[in-house]
């Protein structure tokens, strides 16, 4: 056995590696830490920064954002943009698991031809439909309604089924032939067994469904004209630019909820990114 | 090495032709076979089975099936009051475009030619809806026959109910999504697609009437002074930026996963947390505070003040490469931290044996990353590569956020920095080229999708299509 003896050469190894695993955290970090400092800034200006970070500090900007309200109503759009995330969220979830599922399990005739439509779909550049989507959204008088957008959120999202998809087919189907023996119908077995085995899949794309519209600025602001019904995006975008700490403090508040939801799932993140991947 | 490459390619081209060829000879066959069972409906159908396709329902209700027959007759009654109300004018409109220019002198009230092309759309999808409700119910009277026929009792309504629970449960549950995803993303697509073959926007915006002008807008794009050497600009930019960007997100992506897989590092959890904050905070966020800490007030020109300098313009209206990095790197901040994860979840599903073989052949570190690695990952990506590869080509956020709204000179409504994307927001959203902008987009479908299809083709992950799809 040789590894009693530590090499110089194992060393320096260790230490380079450690060297730049910690300059990767400092870039992926600072941008983050100086947005989270400029917030608790007491000026509120950029300028009055002594290089990066602010030099006093206090809670005046998170204050001034759900107090000062008359010009920039955020806490009224961060109760929109809860509204729209979250029944987005809901809906294009059940749609999604729904199409996954169907598409994974069933086999009908026009199955190919539907995901091969699918996959061409989505080659099509997003912002393409923009023009066609704000026509019909006057023409449906859904122009300044948040049911507007939940229902392009969420009538968007079961093109995006093929993550599930995969998932779905890692579940042996054995399960279910066993189920039907038993004379469950295909609708029980989804309810009762598919979807309690797909419980990290269905938070996963709970997750994913929700922080687009959450952090979606185009579609708001393009059929949102009302101040009242801005979006956090949209209200954030329209600040002056002497706001700065504003910005940064009504930032941190949304991006700390997603923040969480990542760190505590970031293994189901892990499996949900590669189950889109073909796998051996 | 190079030629066993290259017929690989030859084979893999030469199959896909055997295969379209093949494809096309059994086409008669196969439309043969598709409309045998149209004619022997013909054929054998009995009087209630005409009485179906005459008004729909009309056969069930003849042979007593009244919650269905009743059912059918109410879709008929459906969609013949929205044809005769709306949906046949529609329909007629969408070839017209209108007729009837509007005249406020006159008072006369004119036709909208993009409504009424958008409702010609959803009247033809309705239309669709309505033949494949027709021919089931022909369908659905032609097996009632064949059973009564037989003597068999017929299924109960309270059976097919449970059915569509059971064996045709993926209609039911397919039914909202199709009916959503037609409404929203093809109606909007076939919308834009056919607006791309009018002259819709500038002048032309109703109360103005629309017409169809065919190919003249892609002929506009790619020869007339105003749009070409834009067009031309952006277009080898934007293919350099989703080369670049997607092979820098991808390599540095795949290396953090592995530096941090490493046998000595220790608590691998703790530093996978900082890339996936950097992943968890909204990107416009991220992108406009990059903006700020580039601007001339913000901390780095601040602190090139302060060492002595002058401030730099990183992003100004001359600042053509440094945007780009800037660009680069904030899309690389951005996006590294999903292909991280993308990569550490790929790699703990590979098998080590391989790596062990290696070590006791004495390959080196470098060796086994080249000759086990990288092929592995790469298969395992691919379908994941070409989508990154066509989400950055197709990269709007980036530079609107850093550097939106900026129009150059050389440039018509775009800036240096600008991809096909953000040209065809600034035409079609903040300025009404609206046909123009349809235009582009095509041309961006057939660029992304031709190179998709490719590299795809010519992909290891193609042969095993099956597993993926």
């Amino acid at each position: 056995m040789k590894k009693l003896k530590i090499k110089p050469q194992k060393l320096f190894n260790v230490a380079i590696t450690y060297l730049i695993i910690l300059a990767v955290c400092f870039v992926f970090l600072f941008p983050i830490l100086w947005l989270v400092l400029a917030s608790f800034s007491k000026t509120g200006s950029i300028y009055s920064f002594e290089g990066f970070f602010p030099a006093e500090f206090s809670l005046d900007s998170f204050k001034r954002l759900f107090t000062d309200t008359a010009l920039y109503n955020y806490p009224r759009w961060f109760l929109n943009t809860l509204f729209i995330a979250l029944m987005s969220s809901l809906i294009g979830t059940a749609l999604t698991i729904l199409t996954a599922y169907v598409m994974s399990r069933f086999r009908f005739r026009t199955r190919k031809a539907m995901m091969k439509t699918t996959l061409i779909l989505g080659m099509f550049p997003s912002f393409m439909t923009m023009t066609a989507v704000y026509l019909m959204m006057t023409q449906f008088n859904l122009i300044n309604q948040q049911w507007g957008l939940i229902l392009i959120y969420s009538a968007g999202a079961p093109m995006g089924y093929l993550t599930q998809k995969g998932f779905f087919d890692t579940i042996p189907s054995s399960i279910d032939e066993a189920a039907r023996i038993d004379g469950a119908s295909n609708f029980r077995i989804f309810v009762r067994i598919t979807l309690p085995l797909a419980a990290p899949m269905i938070v996963y794309t709970l997750l994913s469904s929700f922080v687009w519209p959450w952090s979606d600025f185009i579609l708001p602001q393009l059929l949102l004209k009302n101040k009242d019904l801005y979006t956090v995006a949209v209200g954030l975008m329209s600040l002056d630019d002497s706001e700065f700490s504003r910005f940064a403090a009504g930032s941190v508040f949304i991006a700390v909820p997603i923040v969480v939801f990542y760190f505590a799932l970031s293994k189901f993140l892990i499996s949900g990114l590669s189950a889109g991947a073909v796998k051996q | 090495m190079q030629e066993a490459q290259t017929t690989k390619v030859k084979n893999a081209f030469s199959e896909r032709g055997r295969k379209i060829a093949a494809w096309f000879k059994g086409l008669p066959a196969r439309t043969k076979e598709k409309f045998a069972f149209a004619r022997e409906i013909l054929n054998q159908g009995n009087g209630k089975v005409r009485a179906s396709m005459l008004l729909m329902g009309m056969g069930q209700l003849l042979y007593r099936q009244w919650a269905k027959g009743i059912l059918y007759l109410l879709v008929e009654i459906a969609f013949l009051a929205y044809f005769i109300l709306r949906g046949a004018d529609d329909l007629l409109g969408f070839f017209t475009l209108g007729t009837v220019e509007s005249n406020a002198w006159y008072g006369i009230e004119g036709d909208n030619s993009v409504i009424m092309m958008l409702m010609g759309i959803l009247a033809w999808i309705a239309l669709l809806f309505y033949a494949v409700l027709y021919i089931a119910n022909i369908k659905d009277c032609y097996a009632i026959q064949c059973a009564a026929d037989t003597l068999k009792a017929p299924k109960s309504f309270k059976k097919e109910l449970s059915e569509l629970l059971d064996k045709k449960f993926y209609k039911t549950a397919l039914a909202l999504p199709i009916v959503g995803v037609s409404v929203f993303s093809i109606l909007p697509i076939i919308f834009m697609i056919l607006i791309a073959f009018t002259n819709y926007g500038g002048d032309i915006v109703p109360p103005a009437l629309v017409d169809w002008v065919w190919l003249d807008n892609f002929g506009r794009i790619l020869t007339l002074g105003q749009f070409a050497p834009t067009f031309f600009k952006i277009f080898g930019w934007n293919i350099i930026w989703a080369v670049l960007s997607t092979a820098l997100n991808y390599f540095a992506g795949l290396g953090l996963a592995l530096l941090l897989n490493k046998k000595c590092v220790k608590g691998k959890t703790f530093w996978r947390l900082f890339p996936i904050l950097a992943y968890a905070v909204p990107g416009f966020i991220t992108l406009i505070a990059f903006k700020y800490m580039f601007s001339y007030g913000g901390p780095i020109n601040q602190m090139i003040v302060d060492a002595g300098g002058t401030a730099i313009g990183f992003l100004d209206i001359d600042a053509k490469w440094t945007a780009r990095l800037i660009g680069l790197f904030a899309n690389a901040w951005l996006n590294i931290p999903s292909s991280m994860l993308l990569a550490t979840g790929i790699l703990s599903n590979m098998n080590t044996d391989l790596y062990e073989a290696a070590r006791v052949d004495g390959a080196s570190a470098w060796k086994q990353f080249v000759k086990i690695t990288l092929p592995y990952v790469l298969f395992a990506t691919m379908p994941v590569l070409i989508s990154q590869f066509i989400a950055n080509f197709n990269n709007f956020g980036i530079f609107y956020f850093l550097r939106g709204g900026l129009y150059m000179e050389g440039y018509f409504l775009a800036s240096d920095t600008d991809l096909l994307i953000n040209w065809l927001y600034n035409m079609s959203i903040d300025n009404n080229y609206y046909s123009i902008g349809a235009a582009i987009s095509i041309i961006i479908f057939i660029v992304t999708s031709v190179i998709s299809l490719a590299v795809y083709v010519l992909s290891p992950s193609y042969k095993q299509e099956e597993t993926y799809q």
